[in-house]
Order: structure tokens, then sequence, then C-alpha cells
């Protein structure tokens, strides 16, 4: 009934139990008695299955395979999970004085070798049929184990890259995977062209590559990102009071950005005699006065047809606690146009001067807005 | 069952050397379940037939549901200022009604008639697919009910089920509803898309010997066309919903005009998915209908070659029509007019299948049994929904009549007369070739006519009520804008209100006769009750378990006719004789019996890998625990469902003959 | 008139043409739907000739929706034809072929020729109809010959109009007699001047709703974040009533709306009304209800021109940081106008109402200038509204719903007045036209 290793889980489990209640008398730590008795669950639950499975040892209730299971005739076949266990043991120990990430990873490492142990251990004494036994295995580990595989080494690789991205300098970056990418190229084409390459070649590369990859990404990450650069929006433009005439890093390629709107309350256009008119649909072409509703978000489009770089400005007033409010549009080149969202919290009547579209530089250019 | 099964083998003698044996089965606990009787044969089953034949049931529960709902609405509306629902409730009744008849019951019901009779139309012992099928019912069923809890977890949706953004976003939905709604939708759409392939493949390699595409019976053919038609417009619903999902979950702007988006971008996606669906909706009905005419009228299907490419023309064209639901949404006047033309095109080929109609009863020898009333109604009644179609595929004045009850009318012509009628034309028809059972014709018939008076009690007023400018989704209307004289809108909402009840009582009638019919045991049905023309009345009542004994050959179509009777007629005249009866048809089938036939074995994974579906969707909008739980069975489900042997041992089955009545030995794997 | 009355009159008529079902069982399967078809068909005579509900699609009262008018009967009638012709077609084939022992037909699959031209048939007429479609459906989407703009805003759930001002300082084509012209904003009801070139530039502050007066145009939906147009043209002064067809949310029913057609004379005086200076209260209940506003309104609803005699400052009213939407219902000449709260309400008692709305042509412009008067006023919703308007009307204004809002209410909240501050305010509005 009970065999060896069942008689080990279980003993582990009545230990664990033992400690939780000693630890739990003596030091007064819930995490610990939780961790204790958590321990004891997981080591019962394993009792459980290897007695259930009869600890993976054929001979328990059927003689026959045990002298016919593959298990039985010849000598296991080498493992690198019993290296993998202890590794992690070691890296949980270094982890405990060092930091918790190498605990995690040698937690990681044993999870994978008791799982991956127990499936060999399991899969050599199926049946006497060596090529079955592997099938089986694979039957039942591939779908776990490659998803796995295929996620970490996708992990490595992004990780990898992005740390390298990140570090290199704008032109570092552009010339590093330059370069990477056409090593990668020419090795497949070397591939191509000799047909013939052995699979030890071919993983001697790829290894290769993931180490070169995995120590870059170190390096890289060690050394920390480089300074990145924040581009400037127009509402920041607003917010320090610079909608004026000087052209800042907001404006740069403004009219390449533009999200021009299938839709808009009105066109507001800056003439290159200076003025500025708005054209909505229902009046005549070009009025000296626009019509927008209060709180709501109105899209206004500005059409420069000046010589000169020009934005579009409007002064909301305040609002609340805050002072004045402005918004503008970026400087748009001439023939350009830009679009600006506009929301009035106050009636015109409530601002004093009521509400105005100007455009720094050009004294003349002076719409009046109604917001009723 | 051990999680470790080796194989049996005798034990062999130490001193031999041992044979190697490889097992043929490996690991016991994905070993397959074989019951053939009881409710784990069903819960486990990948029988088409089983399938269809929950999928027909689950959905008449729905449809009873979605009717109660319908008959709150109208009972609100049959005088003014109702006060049966609040705003808030009449809201949600009237978003899952329509939710509830067009996912849960019209789309299932139709998929419950093609699980069941495409593979048997075709001459194919299962579909493609049979796991995939059992998955995508239970998907469907617990979507269904996962929508269908949020009635008691804060509110249904009550958006309508057209959801258009931005009233559809938390700020203006502030309960669960709407994610129910989502989750539940993409649950269910997930049900239709592998049905929809899996029936797919089933019409185009499963058919049996000599069946061209263009012998296909005409059923299966608009089966096909609709899901063609699935395969594309599930995804792009799928979209839609993920979005709204991610506006409602994780504070996404795809639908937020605050942050620059065009609450448009919903209508136009979620019109891409309805246009066609409305097409999903009807065509199995007009399959039916073309498979019942025939039989009642002895005589072909008229132009079956223009009915099968007005289908697909319909499958096509559906496609470019989407914006007719959307000409008061402010599109510009080129793109209405655009679609306002594309939506006459699309009358044509529709036009074309009543005409077909008309001309297969034209000539032939009719007689009115229960299917053939609905099959005629259908006729009358989709023609009057079609035509009033016409009338708002002219944009201007449908910027009148859309959004009132005009277009309620509509597409309640549409759908109750077009679709649920073909459904109970179907019902009435294929009943004895699914249960072995006659319904009560008396009875049937007077299920017809309650039916058809109480539908045009219900909707017809519609029209005048639309007309007289009564807006739809309005939880109350008052008397100051109920109008005088004959068109008074007061009169005509409670003629429609009463009309509600005479089809309710026409609905119940349905259910007695089914109760009548299996209760009262009623004799079984004749093998071949109505002189039937296509395949699947080459089989026994019910069907057997692997449907034909042997794999027919076709020669033609409506194989079964021609083989029940030649033309004796000389010089260009024609005569029929009887050659032979059904049961010297299934004699000759019976006597020459393939040897093995292999069936599917039931399997546990399909119900495990849905019922995981409706956890993840609670975890979303609960807790992310849940949806943990949920992953865990998902991947649980698919590791299961891809550990699973293909077969069943021969050892874990009966060995007893199954049933069927055959003396076959049929040997239930492969 | 009671509604049950009307029911008895009227429910001999067809329900004995449905119930009569004859013996012969082919012309049972044509009865219903011929007696429907008939009904549908008297109700398209009917209609076209007597005005009805005051929503009907079939009585247009202006140019625009003469037009659609002109496009709809004639397809009613080709629909309606071409459904006799198919009903017809059905019946004979269903009494004429019906099984009385005649031997199994010819087993035809078609004649190609009868299939192609039944086929062209329909084709021919759909082409016959999409011409005039496509000509009324531009027609319907011109904006240059416009006299008048009016901007509508949809918002849960009432409408907002403000007149905009031309560069010659007129509105709406008028010129304001006192020349002062500052904005004209108002809500549920749109006073038009008759026979005008109207456009409506219409947004949406919150969700979709759809601006539908039926007698004078078709819908448009009002979105967020767009302006749409729709042409508006009244040919009679009166009251076109309407209602928002877009599902819009809880109390989407209870959003409704009215364009109120004048005479040009009446219009210029409501005009030159609606931009006259703030009238202070006169009695001294309005007085006393001019503070229980100041207090209890006005920090959503703006009356222009009132000033806070504690401070002496113009109040200023910030829907925008109370109400989700941003806006609330400006009330400065709130008796000027019939109905109220999303013109679901009437302002005017049932007698008073009769009297304006059912006003001829040529006396209609002055009763409606009359505004409502003390005795007129409907006292019991308005007090109703007042007392608990989320009771009345349903909206999102309790407070387990501000969460998602910010803290900000869908709709009036409840204000907890009591019954004098009600009789208070009810004074100084009745003063406010």
């Amino acid at each position: 009934m009970f065999t060896t290793g069942s008689k080990l889980l279980l003993g582990s489990t009545a230990l664990a139990v033992v400690f939780a209640i000693v630890y739990g008398v003596t030091a007064q730590g819930t995490l610990g008695v939780f961790g204790l008795l958590s321990a004891a669950v997981a080591l019962g639950l394993i009792a459980g299955i290897n007695i259930y499975s009869g600890d993976a040892n054929v001979s328990v209730d059927d003689t026959a395979a045990a002298t016919v299971a593959a298990a039985a005739r010849q000598a296991p076949t080498g493992s690198p999970w019993p290296v993998v266990g202890v590794a992690g043991i070691a890296l949980v120990m270094i982890g405990l004085v060092t930091t918790s990430m190498v605990t995690v990873i040698g937690l990681v490492a044993i999870l994978a070798a008791v799982i991956e142990w127990m499936l060999q251990a399991w899969s050599e004494h199926g049946s006497a049929d060596e090529a079955y036994n592997g099938e089986i295995r694979a039957r039942l580990a591939n779908p776990l184990e490659m998803p796995i595989l295929a996620t970490i080494f996708a992990a490595i690789v992004i990780l990898g890259f992005s740390r390298i991205m990140l570090a290199l300098s704008k032109v570092g970056t552009v010339v590093a995977f330059s370069v990477i990418a056409a090593v990668v190229l020419f090795i497949a084409f070397l591939m191509a062209a000799k047909t013939a390459v052995a699979s030890r070649t071919l993983g001697g590369v790829v290894a290769i590559g993931v180490i070169a990859l995995v120590a870059g990404g170190a390096v890289a990450a060690v050394s920390g990102e480089r300074d990145m650069h924040v581009i400037e929006t127009t509402a920041a433009l607003a917010e320090r009071g610079q909608c004026g005439t000087e052209p800042s890093e907001a404006d740069k390629k403004a009219s390449q950005t533009v999200a021009a709107k299938s839709n808009q309350a009105a066109t507001v256009t800056l003439d290159a005699d200076g003025s500025l008119s708005v054209s909505v649909p229902g009046f005549s072409p070009s009025a000296q006065s626009v019509t927008l509703p209060r709180s709501n978000p109105n899209n206004v489009l500005f059409r420069n047809q000046s010589d000169h770089e020009r934005r579009l400005v409007i002064d909301l007033g305040p609002s609340g606690d805050s002072e004045s409010k402005t918004l503008c549009t970026a400087l748009v080149e001439p023939g350009a146009v830009q679009l600006l969202t506009v929301m009035f919290d106050k009636p015109s009547f409530a601002v004093e001067g009521g509400h105005r579209f100007t455009v720094p530089g050009v004294d003349t250019a002076v719409l009046k807005v109604v917001v009723p | 069952m051990a999680i470790i099964e080796r194989p049996t083998e005798t034990l062999v003698p130490a001193t031999a050397t041992p044979a190697y044996v490889t097992p043929d089965s490996g690991l016991g606990v994905f070993r397959r379940p074989v019951q053939s009787e009881g409710w784990k044969s069903w819960l486990f089953t990948v029988d088409h037939k089983k399938l269809g034949i929950m999928y027909g049931v689950t959905a008449m529960a729905f449809f009873v549901i979605g009717g109660i709902e319908a008959m709150l609405i109208r009972a609100q509306l049959a005088g003014p200022d109702g006060t049966i629902l609040s705003a808030d409730k009449y809201n949600q009744m009237f978003t899952m009604h329509a939710t509830t008849m067009v996912f849960l019951f019209v789309m299932p019901m139709a998929a419950a008639f093609a699980n069941y009779m495409v593979p048997l139309q075709v001459g194919a012992r299962d579909v493609a697919f049979p796991r995939i099928n059992a998955f995508g019912f239970w998907a469907f069923l617990f979507g269904g009910i996962f929508i269908n809890t949020s009635w008691i977890l804060g509110g249904a949706a009550d958006g309508g089920w057209f959801m258009y953004a931005p009233n559809s976003s938390v700020t203006f939905s502030p309960t669960n509803g709407i994610d129910f709604w989502v989750l539940g939708l993409l649950i269910t759409g997930i049900a239709s898309q592998t049905g929809a392939i899996n029936l797919i493949v089933t019409a185009l390699n499963m058919r049996a010997p000599g069946m061209s595409l263009m012998r296909m019976p005409i059923f299966t053919w608009m089966i096909l066309v609709v899901q063609f038609l699935l395969v594309f417009a599930i995804p792009v619903i799928t979209v839609a919903l993920v979005l709204l999902m991610f506006q409602r979950q994780f504070d996404a702007t795809f639908f937020s005009v605050e942050f620059g988006a065009d609450p448009l971008l919903w209508q136009h996606l979620f019109w891409i998915f309805g246009h066609p669906e409305v097409y999903i909706l009807v065509l199995p009905a007009f399959g039916i209908v073309s498979e019942v005419l025939p039989v009642f009228s002895k005589k072909p299907l008229f132009g079956y070659p223009f009915v099968v490419f007005s289908g697909a023309a319909i499958g096509f064209v559906g496609w470019g029509v989407w914006a007719h639901h959307m000409f008061a949404s402010g599109l510009g006047p080129v793109s209405v007019a655009v679609f306002s033309v594309a939506t006459m095109a699309i009358a044509v080929p529709t036009g074309v299948k009543i005409i077909n109609w008309t001309l297969t009863m034209w000539g032939g020898k009719l007689r009115f049994t229960t299917a053939m009333l609905f099959s005629v109604g259908l006729i009358i009644q989709f023609t009057i929904g079609g035509l009033s179609g016409v009338t708002h595929s002219v944009a201007p004045s449908d910027t009148q009549q859309t959004d009132t009850y005009y277009i309620v009318a509509h597409f309640h012509y549409v759908l109750f007369g077009g679709a649920i009628l073909g459904i109970f034309s179907g019902l009435y028809y294929w009943w004895p070739k699914v249960f072995g059972k006659l319904l009560n014709e008396t009875l049937g018939k007077g299920n017809f006519w309650l039916m058809i008076i109480g539908m045009n009690l219900t909707f017809g007023p519609m029209h005048i009520i639309g007309l007289q400018g009564q807006p739809r989704r309005m939880y109350r209307w008052t008397e100051a804008r109920a109008g005088e004289g004959f068109f008074n809108l007061g009169f005509w909402n409670l003629v429609s209100s009463i009309g509600t009840l005479i089809l309710a009582i026409g609905v119940l009638l349905f259910f007695i006769n089914v109760w009548v019919s299996h209760r009262k045991g009623t004799v079984a049905s004749p093998l071949d009750p109505w002189d039937a023309r296509s395949l699947e009345w080459l089989t026994s009542n019910p069907p057997k378990e692997h449907n034909f004994d042997r794999l027919p050959t076709v020669h033609a179509l409506d194989e079964v006719f021609h083989r029940k009777y030649e033309d004796v007629g000389t010089d260009g005249h024609h005569e029929y004789k009887q050659v032979a009866t059904t049961e010297e048809l299934l004699a000759i089938e019976e006597a020459n019996a393939d040897a093995h036939i292999h069936m599917p074995s039931p399997s546990y994974w399909p119900i495990v890998l849905a019922f995981s579906l409706p956890i993840l969707a609670y975890g979303v909008i609960y807790n992310l625990v849940l949806m943990v739980v949920g992953a865990a069975i998902l991947v649980l489900g698919m590791y299961g469902w891809a550990l699973e042997p293909s077969t069943a041992p021969e050892t874990d089955f009966d060995q007893s003959p199954p049933s069927g009545g055959s003396e076959l030995e049929v040997a239930s794997h492969g | 008139m009671t509604f049950h009355e009307r029911t008895n009159v009227q429910t001999s008529e067809p329900m004995t043409s449905v119930a009569s079902v004859s013996s012969d069982q082919i012309s049972r399967s044509r009865r219903p739907v011929l007696a429907l078809g008939a009904v549908i068909g008297a109700g398209v005579v009917a209609s076209s000739c007597a005005a009805q509900a005051p929503q009907d699609t079939w009585s247009p009262a202006g140019e625009n929706a003469q037009m659609i008018h002109n496009l709809q009967w004639p397809i009613f009638a080709v629909a309606g034809i071409v459904g006799l012709i198919v009903f017809a077609a059905v019946g004979y084939a269903v009494w004429k072929f019906r099984d009385r022992g005649q031997p199994i037909p010819e087993q035809t699959h078609g004649k190609p020729a009868l299939e192609i031209a039944l086929t062209i048939l329909p084709a021919v007429i759909l082409a016959v109809i999409a011409v005039p479609t496509v000509s009324t459906i531009f027609a319907l989407a011109d904006t240059t010959d416009t006299e008048c703009v009016v901007n509508v805003t949809g918002q849960q759930w009432w409408w907002e109009y403000d007149y905009p001002i031309a560069d010659d300082g007129s509105i709406c084509g008028f010129m304001p007699t006192a020349g002062n012209a500052s904005p004209i904003i108002t809500s549920g009801q749109m006073v038009l001047p008759v026979g005008t070139k109207v456009l409506v530039r219409g947004t949406s502050r919150d969700v979709i709703h759809s601006y539908w007066i039926p007698r004078l145009n078709g819908k448009k939906d009002m979105v967020p974040g767009r302006v749409h147009y729709l042409r508006l043209e009244t040919d009679t002064p009166g009251i076109y009533a309407g209602q928002c067809t877009e599902f819009c949310g809880l109390s989407h029913a209870n959003m409704r709306m009215e364009v109120i057609a004048l005479e040009r004379a009446d219009f210029q005086k409501w005009l030159d009304n609606e931009l006259k200076p703030y009238q202070a209260p006169e009695t001294a209940a309005a007085k006393a209800g001019e503070t229980v506003f100041i207090q209890q309104c006005a920090r959503c609803h703006q009356i222009n021109g009132l000033v806070d005699p504690i401070n002496g400052e113009l109040v200023v009213s910030a829907p925008d940081q109370f109400v989700w939407s941003g806006a609330a219902p400006n009330l400065t000449n709130l008796m000027m106008r019939n109905t109220f709260a999303g013109a679901t309400w009437d302002l005017l008692s049932p007698q008073c109402r009769a009297r304006v709305w059912e006003a001829a042509p040529e006396e209609f412009g002055e009763r409606f200038l009359e505004g409502v008067t003390p005795e007129c006023l409907n006292t019991v919703d308005l007090r109703e509204w007042l007392r608990n308007s989320p009771a009345k009307k349903p909206m999102y204004a309790d407070a387990e719903m501000l969460e998602v809002t910010d803290g900000k209410t869908r709709g009036m909240p409840y204000l907890a007045l009591s019954e004098d501050q009600i009789d208070l305010l009810i004074a100084y509005l009745l003063e406010r036209k």
C-alpha cells in the first residue's frame, strides 16, 4: 500500500504540520504558518498521487510489468533533472541572501525538475516498448513544454533586444540592428546555399546568437537606458503661456500630424492680408464671428493662407480656481491646416472681453466667438 | 480509472524474451466515454442528431423567454403612460428581447436544423468535426445562460441590441448588464464560428458519392451560404465587442469623443455584421420552405439553380448594404445614395425567391399539411416585410421611418414572417423524421392560424403606429401625441398588445401538440409520411445512430423521389408511376449495409472546454482570480482534448448491438 | 374623449374583417392578409388627406417633408400593387392547384427564359425608383440656400437651441429692433419664422440623439463630436411636434421637442422679447423666489442678466461642474415656452393648452406670444417636478450612480425644496417671459 516514495512524502507532510504548529505557537508568525501549511497540503497532495499511482512503481501491483517494462530491462537513461533540481535548491539559498529574483528562478528550476523527473520516471515504466514510452511522454509533456519554452524564448528575445535598443544611442541602434539583420540574413543565405547543414551546426549558431543576445541584453540593462526625449505638445505650450510666434519643438512638422476630422464645427481662415474669417455651412462663405455651443468639444479647423507660419490661439478666460486658460494650435505652414478642439466652460458674457480667436504676430487677426 | 494505465498483456514467462507490445490505448484518464443511453449519453455526445435536438430544445426555451419579454413590452405599451415596467427595466427588456430572439433563438434554431439535417441530406454519418460540434452547442448554451444571469446580477444590458456607442460606455450604463451582453455574445460567437466551419466542411467534403453541388438539397445550400456569411460576419462583431469590452473594462477610448474618437465607428462595425446577420437569420428558413413546398406540391423546386444562385447573390450583396441602417446618422449624400441603390439591388434576388416559390406551387398537386401552411404563410408574410423593406431602401423615405414602429413592423414581418414561420414549417415537416412520431395536424392547423392571426394583429398595426410617428424604444407613449380618429395610436397599440396574446396562445398550441404527440401514445409515424424527396428520408425514423446502413449513391436532385417514381410517359408526355415504397428502398439499403461503420466516440472535453468560457467571462467582470480559474479549466480542457485517444477501446463498449433495430454489428469507433 | 371610448368605437371594423373566417380553407389563408393590406391601404389614403397624430409622417407641412412625401407615396403605391399581385398569384395557385386527385405533375426544374424575365422585371421597377430617390437625397442635403441658422445641441434628455448672430447683427435673418444682438438660447421648443429656409446645425454633448420633426423633415442623428445639418421649413404657423428617435438611455421616451412656427412679424416680436434686458421681479413673492433661485437653481440654470443682490455680481451658472453633459436649460424666458423638462410636460394647463395647440394659423402667433399666464400655468406637473424631478422623469441623479461620472449627475437631482420654496420659485418663474 505505502510505497517508499509515499512514506517519505507522508512523513514530510506530517513534519510540515508539526513545524507549522510549533512555529505558530512560538513565533506567532501567520505568514510562516501559512507557508508551512501550504507545503503540507502540497506534500499531502503529491503523496496522495504517489499512493494512487503506485509511486510509478510497477512492481507494486503488476508483477508482470516488473519484468517486461523497459525500465526493468535496462538501466535508466541519463537525466539532467537531478542537476537542475540541485542547482535550483542552490539558487534558492543564494537568493535568500541576495535578491528575491534568484530565489524565484531557483523555485522555477525545482518545479521544472520535479515535474520533468516524475514524467520521465513514469514514462520509463509505461510499457515494454521504449519507443512507445517515449511517445506517451511526448504526448503528455509536449503540450506543457512547448508553450513554456516558446514563451521563455520570446521573452529572452524581446527583453534582450529591447534592452539593447534602449541603451544604445539613436544612431547606434540603427547601426547595430542593421548589422545584426545583415548577419542573420547572411547566415540564412549560407544555410540555404548549403542545404546539408547539420542540425548540430544550426543549433550551435542559434545558441551563440541567443547567448550573444542575453549577454548584450544584460550589459545593456546594467548600463541603463539612454536619455529619452519627450516630444512637446501644444497643450504644454499653452500651459507655459508660450503660444506666441516663436517656433518650438511642438511645432515641428505640425501639418503632418493634423488629425483632419471629417466633420468640423467651423473653418477659421487666416488670409494673406492678415484678416481672420470663419466659414460655417448655412452662412455666407466668410463671416467675422462664429457662435459655438458651451460645454461641448468643438472641432475648429485652422487654415493658414498667409505667407508665414502662424498659429491660432484662443483665450478661454479663468476657469474655476485656475488662471486664464489658453489653447493653441501648432505653428501651421502657409497653405496648411490644423485642427483645434476647444471646449468653452463659460458663456461669452461671463468672460471679460468675450472669447476671441487670435493669431500671434498678426494684430489685425481677431475673430469673435460667441458662446451663448 | 488510474492515472497510469499499462497494457494488459498476458504474463510472459521470465525465461522467454518478452515481446515488445505497443498498447492500443495509453492514458486512462483521457479515455473516451462510451455511454449511448442515459443523461451521460447526452452530456458527452458528439452525435450530430443528439446535438441538433439539444440545440432545438435550448433554442425553444430561449424562444419562450424572449416571448415573455416581448409580452411584457407589449403589456407596458398597451395603454398610455404604462407603469408595468420602469424605464430602466423596459430598456433592459427590449434589449434582451432582441438579443434573445436573434442570438439565442433563431440562430441556434437554424443550427439545430442544420446540425440534424445537413449530414442526413448529404448522405454522411456525422459532421466533419464532431467534437467541435459538441463544443459549439455547449458554448452556445453556456453563453446564453451567462447573458441571462445578468437579470439577477444587477440588471441586464440596457443599450438596445445595437448597443450604439457612446451610450454603451460605463458612464451611461453603469451596471454590469452590457458587460454580460458583450462577453456572452463573444461566447456565442465562438459557438457560431466553430459551427459554421464545421458545416462548411461537412457540406463541401462529406457529400455522398454522386452528389455534385448542383444536386445538393436546397436546404443544405442555404445553410452553406449562411455558414459562409457567419464565417465572415462573426469576426466583425467580435472585433466590435472586444473594442467595447476594452472600453468598459480597461478604460480604452475607442468610442470616447473627448479623446477624438468617432462614435460612428461602432455603427459601421455593428452593421457590417448586422446586415449579413439578417440573412443569417432568414436564409435557413428560406431553405426549409424550399424543401417543404416541392414535397407538398409534388414538383421539384422551380428554378433550383436560380434559387441557389439568388441565395449566393444575397450572400454577396448582403455585405454592401450595411449603411442603410444608418441613413439618418449623417453619412453625407453620396454614401446615402450609394447604399440606397445597393439596398434596392438586393431586393431582386429576394424577389426571385418569392417568384420561384410561387411557380413551384403553380401546376402542382398541393396538399395543405401544417408544414405546407406555414410555408405558404411565409411567402405571404415575408412578401409584406420585403415590400415594406423596399419603402425604406428609399433613403429620404427611410429618414421618416427609421427608428419608428414602422421599422419594427417591417423586421418582424421579415423575421417572424420569414424566419419563425419557416422554423415552424420545418418543425412540423421534420418532426416524424427526428422523433418517429407525427405531430397532430388538427392542433397544428390551429397553431398555424392562431400564429398568423396573432402576428398580423401584433405587427400589422405597427405599420400604422410607426407612420403616425411613434418612435421605437420608448418605455411609454403619451396621449398628447396619439392623435384621433382611425389612426389613433392608443387603439392600434392596444390591438397590437392583444395580438401578442393570440400569438402566444398559438405558440402554446405547438407545445401542447408536442406534449400530445409524445404523451398520449400517438401512433408512430410511417417511414415517409409526406412522400418526400431528399436523402434524409432514406433511413429509419428516427435515423439510426450511424444514419445510413450504406452510404447512398446519388444520381439526381431529389434522389429519393426518383428512386420511388419512374417516368413512364412517352413522346414528351410525362406520367409518373410508383416503382418502390420507401420501406422497400430502406430494406435494400439494410440488405447491403456496410460491414464496418466507423462512428466517432463521445467525449468529455467539449463540455469542459465550453464551461471554462463563462467562468472566464465572470472573471472579466468580477474578479481576475476567477479568470485564473477559468483559464485553468480552459487549459485543462484543451489538454484533455488534445490527449484524448481517437477512439474508445472496443472493450469499453456494451457488446449488444446498438439501438436502431439493425442486426448489424457496428463498431462504434474509428 | 377618453382612451377607452375610442377603443370601443374603433374595434369593430378591423376585428370583424380578420375574424370572419370563411369555411373555405384556401380563401382563409388570404383573408387576414388581404384585410391587413386593405387596412394599410386605407391608412395610406386616409392619412394623406387628414392631419392625424401630431407626428404623422404622411402630413408634410413644409418643403422638405413634402419632397420626401412626393417620393414615398408612389413607392408605397408601387409596393402595394406588387404585393397585391403576389398575393393574387399565390392565392390563385393555392386554390387552383390544390390536390384534387390530379396526376403527379411534370418534374420540371423551371423555364430559364421565364426566370430571367421575372428577374429583370423587379430590377427594372427598382431602377425606376432609384432615379428620383438619388435626386431627392441630394436635394435634401443642400445647405447653400439657407436663410436662417439655428444651432441645436442634444443632451440627456432635452434639446438646447441657440441662434447664431450674423456679421450684420441679424439673428435668423431678422434684425433686432433694439439693435443689440446678443445670443438667444432656449430649450425644448425651437421658434422659427414661417416660409424661411432654416438650417439646423446639430451636435450632442453626450450620447447620440436624433432630431425629428416628422411634418417638417426626416430625422437626423446628432452625434457627439460631429456637426450634422438638417433643413427645416414651415408653411403655416403652428406647433410641430417631434421626438428624439435615437435611443439615448433611460429617459429616451421623455425627450421630446417642438417647432413653433410664427408669422414673420410675430417672430420679430418674439426675437425682440428674447433680447430685452433682465426683468427684475415685481411682487414680493417673486423677489423672494429670486433668492431661492439663486441659492437652489442658479448653479446649473442660467438666467441671463440675473445679478446677485448680495454681492452685486452677475450670476453665472456652472452646469459643467455639476451635470455630466455640461449643460442645463437656460431659463431666461421660461414662460415664453409652453413645455418643460425635455418638452415632456406642459407649462400650460389643459384648457389653455388646447387654446394654443389647436389655434387656427392666423390666431396662433398671438396666442403663443401671450406666454404662460398665472391663470394658465399647469401647476400640477410643475410642482411635482420641483418637488422631486427624478421621480417624475427617470434620470441618473442619485448618489450611487455618481461614481462613474466624477460626482456629476445626469439630469436634474432631487433638491429637497420645501413647499414654500416651491411657491416662491413659481412666483418668480412666472415673471420670466
